[in-house]
């Protein structure tokens, strides 16, 4: 037989390949369905919001669907990649100081970060312009760090996006005249409807199943699973985590410019260490492994919050008012937490998505 | 012609040579077999063909061209695929999934390489196991498997790292068709680690003999079968399941 040109098979002509191709949307378990529950879950609870009409609850709602997009980013990479980053929260301090530098009325910023380059002193922009340029900020930032963190594993990986972390925060505190150190930034437009809130969530659902589904998460969720077989399958294992790693910066970073519009007040710390544990804590509840898990970790542990919040802020019983000690939220979410992990190690929902077809998993 | 080789590979782990001076060639279309016994080098060398061990010395070529610097994921998309030993599926996914994955690291689309998996599990006759979750696939079907996704995007080469442990005799002598067919029909080079003596003494065209990180002989069957080197190479190891074996095959 000549060597050179091996006998092609006829079992594996393209005619029979052709004949085989799959529909579009029903690739691996992982359905468009998913997306799609997810949103409209999302959408039922900003309607019954716009319904009850009370301030402070649409303020929780809009919390809520911040978390959502902040979740759903950490998802997209230590989901799929199985690599625990705690430095994603640092994209969402970048992406919310971009949205404060370019939304903040002029004459307030030449007061208070009299540093800033004088285009950027001179911008006024839109609210959605300044998230937009928030997410490609974040996303340039997670580049340039992702190339050198991606090459390293296991608990190195994840030390060094603490480090990240530990960098961002400590330039952002310590920057006076461009970020205005420690002391908050006031001044940024709030934006009070919960639509454009609700629609980031949306379109970051989707941003999320469109990477799952491609070759780029498939390809990360093989590599999570089994390395050592994933790079004699060709896979460049580096490659696919940075880019889920950018993809999950940007949506950390435009997550930070809507948490900085939905309160007009930014400082180095609401980006730190106590939104890392929140927002992680969301995300192994829900199960790491899930699109799914991501949305209802937030969805389920938000309500447990302001369950609690509730509690401490004191109940009418009878003539008197009964209140549970302060911090005890923080401790029995701690308690929760352990509880639904010690059931649920791969968390509430693990690697399943939710569809209407049951036995869906992958 | 096209061929794989190792050229004067040896390997030092913290002083302790692994393989020393060892030379290996695989064309396409033939059949090679990898035997010794216990800690002879034999994975060690496969890791190195692979990119998975960097020589201490020596280098691996493909048609002439040095591979040596390449990663696994780099040595696999010039076409030269592995299996390991013990499968190493990707035991969350399901089957189809599993050849899948090695299509979209070539860079094909997804629904191309599922078309194309969809075709391989057919060709290796394991088709109704396409929606099974790797990791509930009993033994011989996981070796299949392995097999089959070692083979999306058609490699030039094949390296099978003990496919046949833990088979029935029954099931060695499938696995021994299938890798006919491999060589034979889709001209792929076959590398072939096996303790199974007889399997690779029925199977292959050309065998090396490995003990102790050196080659002490190579040749074809016959030859490999009359030599007192290999012998007494497995001696005090699995002297007697050896003689059992070429019996066997006499």
């Amino acid at each position: 037989m000549s060597t050179s040109s091996p006998v092609i098979d006829p079992i594996l002509s393209a005619e029979a390949i052709a004949a085989r191709k799959p529909g579009p949307f029903s690739l691996a378990g992982k359905s468009i369905v998913t997306p799609i529950l997810l949103t409209l879950i999302l959408l039922a609870i900003a309607i019954v919001t716009v319904m009850i009409g009370s301030k402070p609850f649409n303020q929780v709602i809009i919390d809520l669907f911040v978390r959502v997009i902040l979740v759903v980013g950490l998802y997209v990479f230590i989901g799929n990649s199985g690599v625990m980053s705690f430095g994603q929260i640092g994209f969402t301090c970048l992406g919310a100081y971009v949205a404060a530098w370019l939304t903040i009325n002029p004459m307030m910023k030449k007061m208070s970060l009299p540093g800033l380059p004088d285009f950027i002193l001179k911008a006024k922009m839109e609210y959605w312009q300044a998230a937009l340029l928030a997410a490609l900020f974040a996303g340039v930032a997670a580049l340039f760090f992702g190339r050198v963190l991606m090459r390293l594993s296991g608990i190195a990986a994840s030390i060094a996006t603490f480090a990240m972390l530990a960098m961002i925060n400590t330039i952002y505190s310590n920057w006076d005249r461009v970020t205005g150190a420690t002391s908050s930034v006031v001044g940024i437009p709030i934006v009070r409807s919960i639509w454009p809130y609700f629609t980031v969530a949306a379109i970051v659902i989707f941003i999320a199943w469109l990477h799952a589904i491609s070759r780029a998460g498939l390809a990360l969720r093989a590599a999570r699973d089994e390395p050592t077989a994933a790079a004699a399958s060709g896979i460049d294992i580096p490659k696919e985590r940075l880019v889920a790693f950018v993809i999950s910066g940007a949506i950390m970073g435009v997550g930070g410019a809507l948490t900085a519009h939905s309160i007009g007040v930014v400082t180095p710390d609401n980006f730190y260490l106590s939104l890392t544990f929140v927002t992680l804590s969301m995300l192994v509840v829900g199960g790491m492994g899930s699109l799914t898990g991501s949305v209802l970790g937030v969805v389920i542990l938000s309500a447990l919050i302001q369950g609690l919040r509730f509690l401490e802020a004191g109940v009418p019983v009878g003539g008197s008012m009964l209140a549970l000690p302060k911090g005890l939220q923080e401790i029995a979410l701690g308690i929760i937490m352990i509880v639904i992990l010690a059931l649920r190690p791969s968390g509430l929902f693990g690697n399943r998505e939710l569809t209407l077809n049951r036995n869906r998993s992958e | 012609m096209s061929y794989l080789s190792a050229e004067d590979v040896s390997v030092a782990f913290a002083g302790l040579k692994a393989l020393s001076s060892v030379n290996l060639k695989i064309t396409p279309g033939h059949i090679s077999g990898l035997i010794g016994p216990n800690g002879a080098g034999k994975t060690t060398l496969v890791n190195v063909l692979t990119g998975f061990q960097a020589p201490t010395s020596g280098a691996v070529t493909l048609d002439g061209q040095p591979l040596t610097n390449l990663k696994p994921h780099q040595v696999r998309r010039r076409g030269i695929a592995r299996t390991f030993q013990g499968g190493r599926l990707f035991r969350d996914l399901p089957v189809i999934d599993n050849l899948e994955v090695t299509g979209v690291g070539l860079g094909m689309s997804r629904r191309a390489a599922i078309a194309e998996a969809e075709a391989m599990l057919d060709w290796i006759g394991i088709a109704p196991l396409k929606n099974r979750i790797a990791g509930t696939l009993p033994y011989t079907d996981e070796r299949r498997v392995a097999i089959g996704r070692a083979l999306m995007g058609r490699p030039a080469y094949i390296l099978l790292d003990e496919p046949a442990a833990g088979m029935s005799a029954p099931e060695a002598s499938d696995l021994s068709d299938l890798v006919r067919r491999i060589a034979k029909s889709l001209g792929i080079g076959v590398l072939i680690i096996e303790h199974n003596v007889g399997l690779v003494l029925g199977l292959c065209d050309h065998i090396v003999v490995l003990d102790s990180g050196a080659v002490i002989e190579e040749g074809d069957p016959a030859a490999i079968r009359d030599s007192e080197k290999v012998r007494h190479a497995y001696m005090g190891t699995a002297a007697d399941t050896v003689r059992a074996n070429l019996e066997v095959m006499a």
